[in-house]
C-alpha cells in the first residue's frame, strides 16, 4: 500500500509546496529539539569535555593541598580507557550476553505480540499486563528478590531443578543475568511489536483472507515483514542497553562479591565516578563512556547498515 | 501556519518560563530573615520506625537558638553517592553547611577541596569524645569536623547456645579459634567471614592487631599492609576458611540472615553499630534474648580494637558561618539519647542510655555500656588515605578467599597495590617500600 | 494546545460495526490445535512473569526472619498490617505523598514526552527539511551514552538555572525520550498514509489541524506505547530525583522506597510492600488506557 502512495505523490504541486513545508517538518521538530539540547546535548558536552581532564591534586604533601584541580590531559582518560584490561573484559562479558539475551528476549517479545494478535485469546487486556508488568518493578526491590531467588539457600526453584544447579556460579551468573532482563524487557519489547501490528490496516487481512491464506502465512508473509522498522529498533536499543548493562551486574555483585567494580564497562564507568575504582572522577569515567558510546554506536550501525544489505 | 508556531513558542516560554520563575522564587529564600543564620545540615541517618527523627531533634535546637537556624535534609542514597553530591555541590557553590561524612571518606574530601578546617572551633569541643573518634576527623593536623558514631569492632555471640557447647566467651582469637572448632563439630558457626564487608572490616582488625596501614613520612605516604599484626589476622581467618569452621556469606545477603534465624551462627566479629539491628530477625522467635555483646578478643598484646566504619560531621567549604555550624554540630552530636535511638554508637563520651530494645534483644545486658569500653579502646593511631574508597577493590578478592581459590593474605596484597595506584592516579607521594 | 491534543486523543475510536476487533475474518482465525497451542505458549509466559511477581506479593507480607526461614513462595505469618504500619513510620506518613507525587511526575513527564515525541518522529518521518539527518543522527547519539552519567553534568546544569528541588527537575529530564522519537519515525513511516495528509491539505487544513486531528488518532497505540515507556521510566528512576530533588515533600516513591533500602537490614516486608502499592497507579493505569489501544487505521478510522 505505501508502494501505490509514493507514486500517487510525485505531482508537481509537491516541489512548488515543499520549502514550506520544510518548514513544517522542522516546526514539528523543534519543540523535542530544545529540550534535546537542554537535557541531552549539553550534558553530553559537558561529559565529553571532561573526558579530556583528569582529577589530580594542587598542591604535594600528603593531602595534597586540600585541593584538586582538572588537569587537561588530552586524549589520556581515552587511552587509558582503551587499554584498560578490565574495561575489555567487561566488554566481552556483556558480548556474551547479548549474544544469548538479545535473540531471546526480541524474539520471545515477537512471539508473544504475534501470538496475542492472532485472536487466539479474548483477554488481551490482561496478558499484556501480565507480560509488561515486570518492567513496573523498581530496580530497587528488583535487587532484593532476585537475589533471594537466587541465593543457593533460600530460592524457592531449586528443589524442582537438578542437584548442584547455583545460579551464582561464576560460568552460569551470565545465564542468571540473562535471564533477569529478559524478564523485565521482553513485555516491554512485546508492547513496541504489538504497537506495530495495530498499525497494520485489517483490510490486508481480508484481502489475504480472499487469497485462502491462513493465520500462519498472515503472520509470516504480511506481519512480520511489516514491523521490520519497528524490530530493528528494539534490536539496536537492546544493543546499545547491553553495552551499558549495568543493573543486572550490580544486583548480582551485591551478593557475588568475586564479581568485582568491573564486571561491565558500566560499572567501571559508575564506579570510577563514585571514587570506588583508581583512577576516579569525571574524567576517567567519561572517557570510559565515551568509549562505550563509540562502540554501541558502531555494532548499532553495522547492524542497521547489514539490515539495509539484506532488505535490498 | 504561523499561528502555529506561535503557539508552540508560547508553549516553550511557558515551560521555561516557570522555571525561570522558580528561579527568582528561590534567589529570594535565603538569608533574608533579620539576623538569623542559616544552617543546612545533610545527612543520611535512617529516621526510621521509633527512632527520634532528626528533624525532631533540630527542632529542639532551633527553639532554643533563633539566631542561629538549622534545617536538617534527609539525602536518601548511599554514602558514596552522597560524596558525590557533595563534591558536585561544594563545586558548583551550593553546598550545605555541614554534612555526614564516613571517616574512610573524610581524607578524600578533603583532597578534593570540599572540606574546611574548624581546628580553632573544635578543639573547644575535643574533650566530649572519645579520642580516637576525634582522631578520625583530623586529616593531618587539620580538624574538619566532629565525629558522631563510632564502629569499634566487637564480638556478639548467643550466649545460650555458647553455655550448651560449654564454651566461655572468648578473650583472645586463639580462644575463638578453639570455640570455632568445637561450633563446627555441632554444625554451628562461632565467627562469619564477610567478602561484602572486607574493606573496613580488614582495615579495622589490622588497626585492632597494632597495625597502621598507611603512615606519613615526611611529604609522602608509607604504604605497609603486610605488618606482624595484619599478618596474625590473615593467618586466623585462612585457619578458620581452611578448616570450615567460620560460615562464608556476605554480610547483606539473605544467607547471613537464614544462618542467624536457623541458629547455625551463633557468634559474630562485627562494628559496634550492628547491635542496632544484628538481631532484628530474631524478634518473636525463641532465640529472642540469647544474644551478647563482648570486646573483640584479642589479636595479640594490643589491647586494642580497631575502626569499622562510622561517621562524623564535617563542615563544609562554602560555610559562611563556622563558629555557629561548630556550636550547632556538637549540640546535636551529644544529644546521645535521641542519636542512641537512631541506632548509633555515638561517639561523644558517656555512655547513652540502652534503649528499650536493645536491651530485650540482649537479654538485659547493658549494651552501650560496653561499647563505651570498645570506644575507649579504639586505635588513636590508624589513619585513612586519601582514595580509601577504592580499596573495596579487596571486597571481590575477600570472596575469592572465602571460597579458598586465593589465600587470605592476596586480600592485603589487593588493599597495597590498590591504595598506591590511588594515591598516584591523585598525584600524591608515595614511598617506595 | 497542549489541551486540544490531550481532548482529541480522548476522543472514544469511532466503532466499526459488527466486525470490530478481535473478530477476524473466518479464514485467518486460529484452528482448534493452534487455539490450544498458543494458549498454553501464553499461560506458561504468564507464568514466567508472573511467579516472581506473585513472590513479591508473598514477601510483602512477611517480617525479615519468615523472609529468611520460609518457604519463598507461600504465606507464613500474615504481616501484611505490621509492614503497613511500618512502612507508614518509615515514610513519617509521607507515603500517599510520594505516590502521589510520582503520580504526577510520571504522568505530566508522560503527556509532554509523548506529544513531543511523536510531533519530532511525524516531523522527521512525514517532511523532508535541510539537516534532518544531522538532527535524527544527534538524536541517536542521545541514546549512546550511559544516562547515568549524564545525570550530575545535568544536576549542575539545573542548578545553575535554580531548578533544582523544584518538580520541573525530574519533569523536564523525564520529557525527553529519544527513544520515543524513534518510536514515532517508525510508527509514523507506516500508520500515517500521506494520502490521507494530502487530502486534508487539499480540504484545506492547516498542517497543526491535520497534526492534533488525524495524525493523532491513527498514532494512538504508539502513543499509548510511548506514555507508558516515560510513565514507568519516570516512576522508577531514581538517580535523577536523589540528586535533584532534597525536601521531603517534592520525593518519588522510588527515592523514598531506596532511602529504606540504603540502611542497614531494612524491613524488606514493608519496602516490597511499598513497591506493590506503587503498582497499582500502573495497573489501574494501563486499563484506563485500554480503550486507546486499538485505534488507528487498525479500527478502520479511514477507508483503505
Amino acid at each position: 500500500m505505501p508502494l501505490t502512495l509514493e507514486a500517487k505523490n510525485k505531482s508537481p504541486r509537491r516541489s512548488v509546496r515543499s520549502g514550506r513545508k520544510g518548514l513544517t517538518g522542522f516546526l514539528f521538530l523543534l519543540p523535542f529539539l530544545v529540550l534535546f539540547v537542554v537535557v541531552f546535548l549539553i550534558p553530553i558536552i559537558v561529559s565529553i569535555r571532561s573526558a579530556l581532564f583528569a582529577q589530580v591534586a594542587s598542591g604535594g604533601g600528603l593531602y595534597g593541598g586540600g585541593e584538586l584541580v582538572d588537569q587537561f590531559v588530552g586524549l589520556d582518560n581515552l587511552v587509558a580507557a582503551a587499554t584498560n584490561g578490565a574495561f575489555w573484559k567487561g566488554m566481552g562479558r556483556v558480548a556474551l550476553f547479548g549474544l544469548v539475551q538479545i535473540p531471546l528476549m526480541i524474539g520471545s517479545g515477537l512471539f508473544l505480540a504475534l501470538l496475542l494478535d492472532s485472536f487466539i485469546v479474548r483477554r488481551v487486556a490482561f496478558f499484556r499486563l501480565a507480560f509488561f508488568l515486570p518492567y513496573a518493578v523498581p530496580g530497587v526491590i528488583a535487587a532484593m528478590m532476585w537475589a533471594y531467588l537466587y541465593t543457593p539457600q533460600l530460592s524457592p526453584f531449586l528443589e524442582y531443578l537438578p542437584d548442584g544447579t547455583n545460579f551464582m556460579a561464576p560460568n552460569v551468573i551470565i545465564l542468571s543475568m540473562a535471564n533477569m532482563t529478559t524478564w523485565t524487557f521482553t513485555g516491554y519489547n512485546m508492547l513496541i511489536f504489538l504497537a506495530a501490528l495495530q498499525a497494520i490496516p485489517r483490510e490486508l487481512y481480508e484481502a489475504a483472507a480472499m487469497d485462502g491464506a491462513t493465520g500462519f502465512q498472515v503472520a509470516t508473509r504480511i506481519k512480520i515483514p511489516l514491523m521490520r522498522g519497528a524490530a530493528l529498533l528494539a534490536i539496536l536499543l537492546s544493543i546499545i542497553g547491553t553495552v551499558q548493562l549495568f543493573n543486572e551486574p550490580v544486583i548480582m555483585q551485591s551478593v557475588n562479591q568475586w564479581m568485582g567494580n568491573d564486571y561491565t564497562p558500566m560499572m567501571l564507568a559508575y564506579n570510577s565516578l563514585m571514587g570506588q575504582v583508581t583512577p576516579s572522577g569525571s574524567g576517567p569515567a567519561s572517557a570510559i563512556s565515551l568509549l562505550m558510546a563509540i562502540i554501541a554506536g558502531a555494532l548499532a550501525a553495522i547492524y542497521a547498515f547489514a539490515q539495509r544489505q539484506k532488505g535490498e | 501556519m504561523g499561528r502555529f508556531a506561535q503557539s508552540k513558542m508560547a508553549m516553550a516560554c511557558a515551560v521555561f518560563g516557570s522555571g525561570a520563575l522558580l528561579l527568582t522564587g528561590c534567589g529570594a529564600g535565603d538569608g533574608s530573615d533579620g539576623d538569623a543564620v542559616t544552617i543546612d545540615y545533610l545527612h543520611r541517618l535512617p529516621d526510621g520506625e521509633g527512632m527520634t527523627p532528626v528533624a525532631d531533634i533540630v527542632a529542639k535546637w532551633n527553639a532554643d537558638h533563633p539566631d542561629i537556624q538549622v534545617e536538617a535534609t534527609k539525602f536518601d542514597g548511599d554514602a558514596s553517592e552522597l560524596a558525590l553530591k557533595l563534591e558536585t555541590d561544594v563545586n558548583a557553590g551550593t553546598g550545605p553547611c555541614l554534612a555526614q561524612v564516613g571517616y574512610g571518606e573524610v581524607p578524600d574530601l578533603y583532597v578534593k577541596g570540599l572540606l574546611q578546617d574548624v581546628r580553632s572551633e573544635a578543639d573547644r569541643y575535643k574533650d566530649n569524645y572519645s579520642a580516637g573518634a576525634y582522631s578520625l576527623m583530623n586529616v593531618g593536623n587539620t580538624v574538619v569536623g566532629l565525629p558522631q558514631d563510632t564502629g569499634p569492632l566487637v564480638y556478639y555471640y548467643n550466649e545460650t547456645a555458647f553455655e550448651q557447647l560449654g564454651v566461655e566467651v572468648p578473650t583472645t582469637m586463639d580462644e575463638l579459634s578453639e570455640i570455632a572448632a568445637t561450633a563446627a563439630a555441632q554444625e554451628q558457626y562461632a565467627a562469619a567471614f564477610t567478602p561484602d564487608e572486607a574493606q573496613y572490616w580488614l582495615s579495622g582488625q589490622a588497626a585492632a592487631a597494632g597495625d597502621n596501614w598507611f603512615t606519613p613520612n615526611g611529604e609522602e605516604w608509607i604504604v605497609d599492609t603486610g605488618g606482624a599484626g595484619t599478618q596474625v589476622v590473615a593467618s586466623f581467618w585462612q585457619e578458620l576458611i581452611d578448616d570450615d569452621e567460620v560460615l562464608v556469606q556476605d554480610r547483606w545477603g539473605d544467607g547471613f540472615t537464614q544462618a542467624l534465624t536457623d541458629g547455625s551462627l551463633i557468634g559474630h566479629v562485627g562494628a559496634a553499630w550492628e547491635a542496632g539491628f544484628l538481631l532484628d530477625p530474631l524478634d518473636g522467635t525463641d532465640a529472642e534474648g540469647q544474644w551478647r555483646v563482648a570486646q573483640l578478643p584479642a589479636f595479640g598484646e594490643t589491647g586494642m580494637t580497631g575502626p569499622d566504619g562510622g561517621s562524623g560531621v564535617a563542615v563544609m567549604k562554602d560555610c559562611e558561618y563556622t563558629e555557629e555550624a561548630m556550636a550547632f554540630n556538637d549540640w546535636f552530636n551529644t544529644q546521645v539519647d535521641d542519636l542512641a535511638t537512631q541506632g548509633l554508637v555515638v561517639a561523644a563520651t558517656g555512655a547513652p542510655e540502652t534503649p528499650e530494645k536493645m536491651t530485650r534483644q540482649f537479654g538485659g545486658q547493658d549494651v552501650f555500656e560496653e561499647m563505651n569500653i570498645a570506644n575507649a579502646a579504639l586505635s588513636p593511631d590508624f589513619v585513612y588515605v586519601p582514595g580509601f574508597a577504592s580499596l573495596s577493590a579487596m571486597n571481590s578478592t575477600a570472596a575469592e578467599a572465602g571460597d579458598g581459590s586465593v589465600p587470605v593474605s592476596d586480600i592485603f596484597d589487593t588493599a597495597r597495590s590498590t591504595s598506591v595506584e590511588a594515591l598516584d592516579n591523585l598525584g600524591i607521594a608515595v614511598a617506595d617500600s | 494546545m497542549t489541551l486540544s491534543a490531550t481532548t482529541t486523543t480522548k476522543k472514544p475510536r469511532p466503532r466499526r460495526g459488527k466486525a470490530g476487533p478481535g473478530f477476524p475474518p473466518p479464514s485467518i482465525g486460529p484452528s482448534p490445535i493452534a487455539r490450544t497451542l498458543g494458549v498454553l505458549v501464553l499461560v506458561g509466559a504468564c507464568l514466567y512473569f508472573l511467579l516472581p511477581v506473585f513472590w513479591l506479593v508473598v514477601a510483602s507480607t512477611k517480617n525479615n526472619a519468615d523472609l529468611a526461614s520460609t518457604f519463598g513462595l507461600w504465606f507464613a505469618d500474615f504481616n501484611l498490617d505490621q509492614n503497613y504500619d511500618s512502612l507508614m513510620r518509615w515514610t513519617q506518613g509521607l507515603f500517599w505523598r510520594w505516590v502521589a507525587n510520582s503520580v504526577l511526575y510520571s504522568g505530566v513527564a508522560g503527556v509532554l514526552g509523548t506529544l513531543l515525541a511523536v510531533m519530532a518522529g511525524y516531523g522527521i518521518a512525514k517532511f523532508e527539511f535541510p539537516g534532518k539527518k544531522v538532527f535524527v543522527g544527534a538524536i541517536m547519539g542521545g541514546l549512546l551514552l550511559p544516562v547515568a552519567l549524564l545525570t550530575v553534568p545535568l544536576y549542575i546544569e539545573f542548578d545553575a538555572l535554580g531548578l533544582t528541588n523544584t518538580m520541573w527537575a525530574i519533569i523536564i529530564p523525564s520529557a525527553a525520550s529519544p527513544f520515543g522519537v524513534f518510536l514515532g519515525i517508525v510508527f509514523a513511516k507506516t500508520a500515517v498514509p500521506t494520502e490521507i495528509i494530502e487530502a486534508a491539505r487539499i480540504d484545506g487544513a492547516s498542517e497543526a489541524r491535520i497534526f492534533f486531528t488525524i495524525v493523532l488518532r491513527l498514532l494512538g497505540p504508539a502513543m499509548v506505547t510511548i506514555f507508558l515507556f516515560i510513565f514507568v521510566a519516570t516512576w522508577n528512576n531514581f538517580l535523577l530525583p536523589l540528586l535533584m530533588v532534597s525536601s521531603p515533600e517534592l520525593k518519588p516513591v522510588t527515592l523514598g522506597l531506596y532511602g529504606m533500602m540504603s540502611y542497614f537490614s531494612p524491613d524488606k516486608g514493608a519496602v516490597m510492600l511499598g513497591a506493590l502499592l506503587g503498582i497499582v497507579p500502573l495497573v489501574v493505569l494501563f486499563f484506563t488506557l485500554q480503550r486507546y489501544w486499538r485505534s488507528g487505521l487498525a479500527a478502520g478510522a479511514v477507508k483503505g
